[in-house]
């Protein structure tokens, strides 16, 4: 499936991309993979003559948020085209056809390419009543991630729902969703590009490597790539310097927020999750959530609607103590409570005259004595 | 027939028992210094109440608090294990057992510090180590200064160099279900800690009155207690 080595740019000459600036997005990725400048010409080399990967895209329990985020583009783009390199051969939102006809797609790629294909899974999948909460074509969705997962070569979960469950696992999770790594047991190179959503220079950039390199890139103790998940948000932001000095957002629209500080007081969880939010910003790099004034909601961690709400305040609720819960006012209740029940017990003691007096010899029983 | 033994003039008398041994007595106040100043900087990096202004690279005050609380956790973290190293080779009042009620004298014990405290019994405990129930909060304390250690040390891989020795205990954060529930856990175990020496103190100040020298031991070692020495004659 040798490629010539004219067809991508006769394809961006065709779409008015020069040639330029498909230079500038190899340098662009290998910037994104922080790989030296001169990488970027391999990647030209990789990207334009390499062979055609298949992909899969299936979407389970989703909301299509990171198709969207995907086809956001406000015009044709390069990754655009460095998508159309790999032949979709599935993709619920995107495909022409419908019915039997897509499903037969599937399962001639599943078929007819065992461990060739790419998986791109977006979605958490739902295991509660074997798995009738999400059904495509009479097959449940674990059913069919299994199959399709299972023969793929690699499998890039999309969107932190495919990653680690997201939303639809949050507490009470009533349709049993997890993530497509616990739900797929025997997945091969599984690789998790989480957020709500994912940023789509992240998957362009995670492809690029893969076709560049021809191996996936490292990855995080929750088998995200480092390239994009390797640091803290709060290493990166532009407001750290906020933090360190001790300057913080009291209050939305306070003169503190008016001049940039440090949202930490409102509930920003940038130290607590990793991204490149700050470095790669979002729709074509024009701001990112912190950039306008709005605090992390920390949507690329596990477990991120549970732990990382209430989104306007430092900490998570107290468990058992109810939503809206200060943790600080609770703990200064329980000392004084303890430190009134030792003040009563001390009086008690005073009262029964028994501080400052030594008790009689005819008091103390004769057992206690070792 | 065998000399019957007659008791002649019981007398009070008091002896000195070597109780806290020096690491006992050092690692206590070690830990109670570094309590103090990470509870300090703690509440701020939780809650930063001091407002600063002008240009930001005049001030680095929540930078202070953080280098400040990172060493003191170092010096609590130390003295915290060498306390759990002495648990092993300390002497009988020191070791692991007291820590838990496991034999009869220490459940006997710690029913006695109980009908104490609820004014049941008169008393004073004549036992001159912790008390059973003491026992048992300070190993519930000890607990919780692990699991201080073991949240601080999985919050701190997020400042630590990617290749640092630190980085090990990265695979904490998960098993606390992500770095917000470390935070959480972190901050309840300062009040624990910080309700828990409202208690200590007062128990301490009730024992010195009502025993002797409760306070002063921590600092000498020794603890005085009234014995009856009893001298025995025999009839000739």
């Amino acid at each position: 499936m040798a490629r010539e080595q004219s067809w991508l740019l006769d394809e961006l000459k065709r779409r008015g991309i020069s040639r330029r600036e498909f230079l500038g997005f190899c340098a662009k990725m290998a910037a994104i993979l922080a790989l030296p400048s001169s990488a970027a010409g391999a990647i030209a080399k990789a990207v334009a003559t390499g062979d055609k990967p298949i992909l899969v895209w299936l979407e389970f329990q989703d909301c299509c948020g990171n198709t969207e985020s995907f086809l956001r583009a406000t015009r044709p783009t390069v990754a655009e085209i460095i998508l159309d390199t790999f032949s979709v051969n599935y993709h619920e939102t995107l495909m022409a056809a419908a019915g039997h006809q897509a499903e037969a797609a599937l399962n001639q790629t599943v078929a007819g390419h065992p461990g060739q294909y790419i998986a791109v899974i977006e979605g958490s999948i739902p295991t509660g009543k074997n798995g009738a909460y999400c059904t495509i074509g009479g097959k449940s969705a674990l059913q069919i991630a299994r199959e399709v997962c299972g023969a793929a070569a690699a499998t890039v979960a999309v969107g932190t729902c495919a990653a680690f469950g997201g939303i639809p696992a949050a507490r009470p999770n009533p349709t049993g969703a997890v993530a497509v790594g616990d739900a797929v047991p025997d997945v091969k190179n599984l690789i998790n590009l989480s957020a709500c959503p994912m940023n789509a220079e992240n998957i362009t950039a995670l492809l690029v490597y893969y076709l560049t390199v021809k191996q996936w890139p490292p990855l995080d103790q929750y088998r995200r790539p480092l390239f994009a998940y390797g640091k803290f948000i709060h290493d990166n932001c532009e407001r750290r310097a906020h933090f360190d000095a001790g300057q913080y957002v009291e209050m939305w629209g306070d003169p503190a927020h008016r001049q940039g500080h440090c949202l930490y007081k409102m509930g920003c969880k940038g130290p607590a999750t990793s991204q490149n939010c700050p470095v790669v910003r979002w729709n074509e790099a024009t701001n990112w959530p912190i950039g306008c004034g709005h605090p992390c909601v920390g949507c690329a961690e596990p477990n991120f609607w549970d732990t990382m709400t209430p989104f306007y305040r430092r900490l998570p609720n107290v468990p058992g103590f109810g939503v809206g819960s200060n943790l600080d006012r609770i703990g200064i209740g329980a000392a004084a409570v303890v430190a009134a029940a030792s003040l009563a017990h001390g009086i008690g003691e005073i009262v029964r005259h028994r501080v400052g007096t030594k008790p009689s010899d005819s008091d103390r029983p004769s057992g206690d004595k070792k | 027939m065998s000399a019957t033994p007659k008791i002649v003039s019981p007398t009070e008398a008091v002896v000195a028992v070597y109780v806290w041994e020096l690491p006992v007595r050092l690692t206590h106040w070690l830990i109670v210094l570094s309590i103090a100043v990470l509870s300090v900087t703690g509440f701020y990096i939780g809650d930063p109440l001091i407002a600063v202004s002008g240009p930001a690279r005049d001030h680095f005050v929540m930078g202070t608090m953080r280098v400040i609380h990172l060493y003191a956790a170092i010096v609590f973290a130390l003295a915290l294990f060498v306390r759990i190293y002495w648990l092993f080779v300390g002497n009988q009042y020191a070791r692991w057992d007291q820590y838990l009620p496991v034999s009869r004298e220490r459940l006997r014990n710690t029913w006695e510090a109980l009908n104490f405290f609820s004014y049941w019994r008169r008393d004073p405990l004549p036992y001159p180590g912790q008390t059973g129930t003491a026992g048992l909060a300070y190993g519930v304390v000890f607990l919780i200064q692990f699991v201080m250690v073991l949240t601080g040390l999985a919050l701190y891989t997020v400042y630590a160099a990617p290749n640092s020795l630190f980085q090990a205990f990265v695979f904490l954060i998960p098993l606390f279900r992500g770095l917000q529930m470390v935070h959480l856990i972190h901050h309840i175990g300062m009040w624990l800690l910080l309700v828990f020496m409202i208690l200590h103190v007062y128990l301490s100040v009730l024992f010195s009155v009502t025993e002797r020298n409760e306070i002063d031991s921590m600092f000498s070692g020794y603890k005085e207690r009234e014995v009856t020495v009893v001298r025995e004659t025999r009839d000739a």
